[in-house]
């Protein structure tokens, strides 16, 4: 589904990093782990084109996605951020969820019905009539993944998903995952946290000073 | 070339900014003013290049002003008309090319300011008398705002990553949705600017009634050649003006 061929990439800011990736193909789920700056970031951006590759390509579904719109690349592509508050705009939970499908043009009723079946789905509704930027961590993260899901991508890229969350947390979040995984989603974790990517039984891949190794970490 | 006192500085862009309000409709005298704050900046090692290139977009709003002013000062020749009505004239085009002249010079006349760390500047505005905790809530403000504008940068991505495409959208979508994403940036300054509060009183900051600091800044005899220049030029201008 999505695949990256002969990748490399530089920051403007930074020339001593780049990341290079010959051939990489993530499947089912895949989870990149690394020390800090080796890439894994870099690499869930190029992977959900918020960065653009300086030289190869990235392919979803056999086309280069360089020419795309982000918001095209939204229809297909999830991604949730290192630090979910950062991805949260709106003020209630059921408008998080809901504004995209209204800028789109689905009427208002339509859109919030959807809205609250999928809080409902993530066990959010308690937090309905809450305001977004109080909730917990944990509940942000999970408002973010059921935000980000309203599109239906086919695969879901996850920046470090585990920071600040705690065991029972953890396993809620790898159940949600593996449901998602299991309705076909195609997942890509970003990670430090063996044990949360060993739970979900990913195909783990290491990262180092922005080459992916070859041998399964 | 040897940076001056910040100060030096501090008395240039206010003596330029000040002659940009100054200055009403004389579009060659606001030219000269740009092109003096301009090669200031140049002499100094302002990265202009780099300047403009993130300004393209604030360049853009200055483009869509003066076309804006220059639609509502109707003097001098008529250049465009519709229906017998003047709507582009040779004043209203000068005077929208004054009002874009007279931020740019606010811009870069700002710019120079980038050259000196943030201590130097704290330090300036302290021996220029200003209280201690004023001058270091201006530059811990200045350090919010390359933060700020990556969390707007942030939400927008993540906007973007749930299907929209912003291009497409109608413009009072458009501009609902910018309302929207300027919440996230606002309540988060406002938590960070608590936090850090909270931070400073922890570390005792202002837990005595002065400071005093072993770095202080002192006027060259260069220094003080260009504060007389400035002061010179600043008084012939009043002058001219």
């Amino acid at each position: 589904m999505m695949r990256f061929e002969n990748v490399k990439f530089k920051y403007p800011t930074n020339s001593d990093f780049e990341l290079i990736i010959d051939n990489f193909e993530p499947k089912g789920c895949t989870a990149i782990l690394g020390e800090n700056a080796s890439g894994k970031t870099t690499l869930g951006k190029l992977a959900a084109g918020i960065l653009r590759p300086s030289s190869g390509a990235v392919y979803y579904h056999g086309e280069d996605i360089a020419g795309w719109k982000l918001g095209k690349i939204g229809r297909h592509v999830g991604y949730l951020f290192q630090e979910p508050s950062r991805q949260i705009f709106a003020p209630k939970p059921l408008e998080e969820i809901a504004l995209p499908l209204e800028l789109r043009g689905m009427p208002k009723e339509e859109a919030r019905e959807l809205a609250l079946a999928l809080l409902q789905e993530f066990e959010l509704e308690n937090i309905v009539n809450s305001t977004t930027f109080t909730l917990s961590r944990g509940e942000k993260q999970r408002l973010a993944i059921a935000a980000a899901m309203v599109m239906k991508p086919r695969f879901f890229v996850l920046d470090e998903p585990t920071t600040g969350l705690d065991k029972p947390r953890r396993q809620i979040l790898a159940k949600t995952l593996k449901k998602m995984q299991a309705d076909g989603m195609e997942i890509l974790i970003i990670s430090h946290d063996r044990d949360f990517v060993e739970i979900m039984g990913a195909d783990i891949r290491r990262m180092e000073g922005g080459r992916l190794l070859d041998e399964k970490a | 070339m040897k940076k001056p006192d910040p100060r030096v500085i501090f008395a240039l862009v206010f003596a330029t900014s000040t002659f940009a309000i100054l200055i009403r409709e004389n579009l060659a005298q606001m030219a000269g003013l740009f092109a003096l704050v301009l090669a200031c900046a140049a002499l100094l090692r302002v990265p202009l290049k780099q300047l403009f290139g993130r300004l393209k977009r604030l360049l853009q709003i200055l483009l869509f002003v003066a076309i804006l002013r220059s639609f509502f000062t109707p003097s001098g020749l008529v250049l465009l008309a519709a229906w017998g009505l003047p709507l582009l004239t040779t004043g209203g085009l000068s005077m929208g090319i004054l009002v874009a002249l007279r931020l740019l010079v606010f811009i870069v006349g700002a710019s120079i300011f980038t050259i000196y760390p943030t201590r130097a500047l704290i330090q300036a505005m302290v021996q220029l008398r200003l209280p201690y905790e004023i001058a270091y809530m201006v530059s811990i403000g200045i350090r919010f705002v390359p933060q700020m504008a990556q969390e707007l940068r942030d939400s927008l991505i993540a906007l973007q990553l749930r299907g929209i495409v912003i291009e497409e959208l109608k413009l009072k979508k458009r501009i609902s949705l910018y309302s929207y994403l300027l919440l996230p940036t606002i309540v988060g300054g406002l938590r960070h600017a608590k936090e850090l509060a909270m931070s400073m009183e922890m570390r005792a900051f202002r837990a005595k009634p002065s400071r005093t600091s072993f770095f202080s800044l002192k006027l060259s005899s260069k220094d003080v050649i260009l504060l007389i220049l400035i002061a010179v030029a600043a008084i012939a201008g009043g002058f001219i003006l």
